[in-house]
């Protein structure tokens, strides 16, 4: 996030995409809730009518995958009428005239047709979120899980640099991070371009700064993504510019891949040509059983350590029990697999890392665990011990200099409802689980609560096939099948569905499809065809 | 007549160590990270007792934990028949003798409603009556109410005149003390030297300091008023939905209340032949409370989801017991991020009614 979550209650236009943050971000939510109570404007750019979009003052109900499409018509309707911050444009920006000569080949009848909203709407919205002095964006996964998810993400940008709401307090783009440590994972580097702290692996004056203080040389190649390395192992999965090589072994920490990663049977193919698997988790996930060695590693309760919030907030989390059984922190379980492996790593404590990590991640450079200790976290970037941390990003300038306008053109979904397959399936999250349920479904209130494997349809779309509340039905794609029970609602749009991937008796990556976003190779989650195979009426 | 005396401030501590070697030692203690919780003593030395902030729990989890075991069960077989069976065991909680100190109006309160609801004779509760036989509570007025105190409004507080075994009030540099049930004379009596009789002016300390808290709550709030008019069985349906809606459906509201006791039961294996029985807490703002077998709610969620839980506070228990079973005591308001704590509710429905006798 640029901004702090604080921030969100003084806005006055909020701008939420492809989040259904009472549901996933309750504590965000509540900001947004406080802010429209304060007269706030609150559009809602979603496929599904969720809650908050019930509670919007406008529901901009795209297609699946439409953003740019809106979003272009939108910064065309701000064009028009000439609501665009010139001075922000001039001083604080490259690239606009391009920007500029793409929009005014955009025409809003077109976008009207492509996103399903109306060209009146378009219009409304991008006048209020112009117009406002403090308008925010927030986005979740409804942007990124697109094979057009970097360009969904740069025309937010591009929205929000076209009318200078960003680089000031209050008003900024902010993407809501989902796990508690999402942020501080990335911020360590668990990304394949980058070490600790966004520094590129290209860079030789970083990799020999790294270099000093671990000992080892550092590969001037990134490492392979998640969807790389778990489709058909590392052998040329789809849209991979180049083969890397076999991976015989795979290490997978707090991860379930077997049930999370899309278009699970190439992932179970690629499972098996593994040699080795070594699986870290606190329980006996889909994964870890088919893994050759289990490590059982401590729970957050057991351990001591930071997280990283949306608001890039670094936290202390302190050990509240001694681990249970058999069960190690995460960090003894690495430093002995490195000792025995002939490089030994040698902290005393997960404070004592945290200093080496502050000396070579510059954003990470004050956040040394006994101030942390006395603080409620501080906010990257935090350059030194005796410096603040950073309430919003991009004050006075960008961090790259200018913001750099990157025009997007719309992408259609790599799969799209046809006359075999006439459904759109979305993929997302339910309140009462988590991910892939390896915490939450052993959690009998969870489960009561939510342990059925819902499929969300419109309730026309449930009478023409005949189908009622409880009905199971089997789902397939071109890639696979999987048993739902069906909810009726109109929180999905006719021909919409819409279920979760929390459930290892009906897995839905069965049937989700492996594109991705050629840059960040985000698969597309968010859409894919399917259509209704056995339905076995209640 | 209750009997008054005086206890010095720096005898409380001695007094606390000797209670201490009799009894399980449960105070409002701060920890490191700034929470004040009702948390079991074990050296007096190391903790530090505060009674200057409200305590964030209640006694609530001594007597009714959020999980407990209830019975172990096990696959029993008859090796000569063949046949087997699932066998019960009952796990009854341990039983201590534990003084509950520094216990708030509020607290006090709720533990005689929970009483109510567990150990009348037809739902005699034996998991609840063992936590809550031999407990003694030394309870603590408020002279100074926290912020989001209301116990004045729902009658409940800041003193207490009955219920509690030994009451303090706090006048200066001494406590004035109160005896009121038999266990808390007894203690008194055993602990004499300890104590003083209370002298005129000590009493009217303590009727000074009383008088004046009444007059330091931040909130006015109109309890009253609402129980009326709920008892009109007009339902305010509007502002119900208002709040469904915005309720996040985290149930923490019913888990810091004091006086919310529903539970659910279930089974957890702990192997293929052996599990335990549990009871845990539970809120009627899950949807899973009313859901039935075929998947149809009674209760609309998106417009319904906080009726029970105000209704039964506020005019249930009125109607029951005679008084709401909300003490005031405003953990609710802390807890709650949707904004849709009980003072919220009071406050529009108390605001709806004003409005309608304004318009003629």
């Amino acid at each position: 996030m640029t901004n702090s979550i604080n921030e969100i209650e003084q806005a006055q236009v909020i701008l939420v995409s492809g989040s259904n943050t009472t549901r996933t971000h309750p504590q965000v939510a509540r900001r947004f809730y406080r802010a429209v109570d304060r007269g706030a404007k609150l559009i809602v750019i979603d496929p599904r009518r969720t809650r908050l979009a019930r509670h919007a003052h406008i529901h901009l109900r795209i297609r699946p995958g439409t953003d740019i499409a809106l979003l272009n018509g939108m910064m065309r309707s701000i064009i028009d009428e000439n609501l665009i911050d010139d001075l922000f444009i001039q001083m604080r920006t490259e690239n606009y005239t391009t920007m500029r000569d793409m929009l005014f080949g955009i025409d809003l009848a077109q976008a009207a047709a492509i996103t399903g909203v109306p060209e009146k709407t378009i219009r409304r919205a991008a006048r209020i979120y112009a117009q406002a002095q403090r308008s925010v964006i927030c986005y979740c996964l409804g942007v990124t899980q697109h094979i057009a998810g970097t360009g969904n993400v740069q025309s937010y940008a591009n929205l929000a640099m076209l009318t200078g709401h960003v680089e000031q307090e209050f008003t900024g783009v902010d993407p809501l991070r989902g796990q508690n440590n999402v942020q501080g994972a990335c911020d360590m580097g668990a990304l394949p371009g980058v070490l600790p702290g966004y520094q590129s692996v290209f860079d030789d004056a970083v990799r020999e700064k790294f270099a000093r203080v671990w000992g080892v040389e550092l590969p001037a190649t990134p490492g392979l993504t998640l969807l790389d390395m778990t489709h058909e192992a590392g052998g040329g999965a789809t849209g991979l510019p180049q083969a890397a090589p076999a991976i015989r072994a795979l290490y997978v920490t707090g991860e379930n891949p077997l049930l999370s990663e899309p278009s699970l049977n190439g992932v179970k193919k690629a499972f098996h040509q593994y040699d080795f698997l070594v699986v870290s988790d606190i329980f006996l996930s889909e994964t870890a059983r088919v893994a050759d060695v289990v490590f059982p590693a401590a729970s957050f309760a057991e351990k001591t350590g930071t997280i990283t919030s949306s608001e890039r907030r670094v936290q202390l989390m302190r050990k509240a029990i001694e681990p249970v059984g058999d069960s190690r922190p995460d960090d003894w379980i690495v430093m002995e697999l490195a000792r025995r492996m002939g490089h030994a790593m040698d902290y005393t404590s997960p404070a004592e890392v945290m200093e080496e990590i502050c000396m070579v991640t510059p954003i990470y450079g004050g956040m040394y665990h006994d101030r942390l200790d006395r603080e409620w976290g501080v906010q990257w970037p935090c350059g030194g011990r005796n410096m603040e941390g950073t309430q919003y990003l991009h004050k006075y300038s960008f961090a790259r200099g200018r913001g750099r306008f990157e025009p997007a053109a719309h992408v259609e979904p790599a799969e799209v409802p046809d006359s075999d397959y006439p459904f759109a399936l979305i993929t997302g999250r339910f309140y009462f689980q988590y991910h892939t349920g390896t915490m939450t479904r052993r959690t009998p209130i969870l489960e009561r609560e939510s342990g059925q494997p819902l499929l969300e349809m419109h309730p026309d779309d449930g009478r023409r096939l005949g189908l009622r509340p409880g009905s199971v039905v089997t789902v397939a794609s071109r890639r696979g099948r999987s048993r739902f029970v069906v909810e009726l609602t109109d929180r999905v749009a006719p021909g919409n569905l819409f279920t979760s991937f929390h459930f290892a008796e009906a897995p839905v990556n069965e049937l989700t499809i492996d594109a991705s976003d050629p840059v960040a190779r985000c698969p597309e989650y968010k859409v894919c065809a399917v259509r209704l195979e056995e339905v076995e009426p209640c | 007549m209750l009997e008054n005396f005086v206890l010095e401030k720096d005898h409380l501590l001695p007094l606390l160590r000797k209670l201490g070697r009799q009894y399980r030692l449960v105070a409002p203690v701060r920890n490191r990270h700034g929470d004040t919780l009702f948390t079991e003593i074990h050296d007096l030395d190391r903790v530090e007792i505060d009674l200057e902030h409200q305590p964030q729990s209640s006694l609530k989890p001594f007597f009714f934990p959020q999980v407990e075991v209830l019975s172990m069960y096990g696959l029993d077989h008859d090796t000569s028949s063949g046949a087997t069976w699932y066998s019960f065991y009952p796990q009854l909680p341990e039983n201590r003798p534990t003084v509950y100190f520094g216990v708030r109006s509020c607290d006090m309160m709720a533990v005689m409603y929970t009483d109510m609801i567990f150990l009348q004779s037809s739902e005699y509760d034996v998991y609840y009556a063992r936590h809550r036989e031999n407990a003694i509570f030394i309870t603590i007025g408020c002279n100074q109410p926290f912020s989001n105190c209301f116990c004045n409004a729902t009658r409940s507080g800041p003193f207490l005149e009955h219920g509690f075994d030994i009451q303090l009030t706090d006048i200066g540099d001494r406590f004035f003390v109160e005896t009121g049930r038999a266990r808390g004379v007894q203690l008194r009596r055993q602990w004499a030297y300890f104590f003083r009789d209370a002298t005129e002016d000590d009493r009217r300390a303590q009727f000074q300091a009383a008088l004046e808290a009444r007059g330091l709550f931040n909130r006015l709030v109109h309890v009253d008023l609402v129980t009326r008019i709920l008892a009109r069985q007009e339902e305010p349906e509007a502002i119900f939905a208002e709040l469904s809606a915005r309720c996040q459906d985290c149930g923490g509201c019913a888990y810091i209340c004091p006086t919310c006791t529903c539970f659910t039961i279930h089974d957890q294996a702990l192997d293929e032949d052996r599990g335990e029985r549990l009871r845990t807490w539970d809120a009627c703002t899950f949807s899973g409370f009313t859901r039935m077998a075929g998947g149809h709610n009674p209760v609309d969620p998106d417009r319904q989801r906080v009726r029970k839980r105000f209704l039964h506070k506020l005019l249930h228990d009125v109607e029951h017991h005679g008084r709401t079973s909300c003490m005031g005591c405003g953990r609710c308001v802390d807890m709650c991020f949707g904004g849709v704590d009980i003072l919220r509710f009071i406050e529009m429905v108390s605001e709806n009614e004003t409005e309608h006798e304004e318009t003629p």
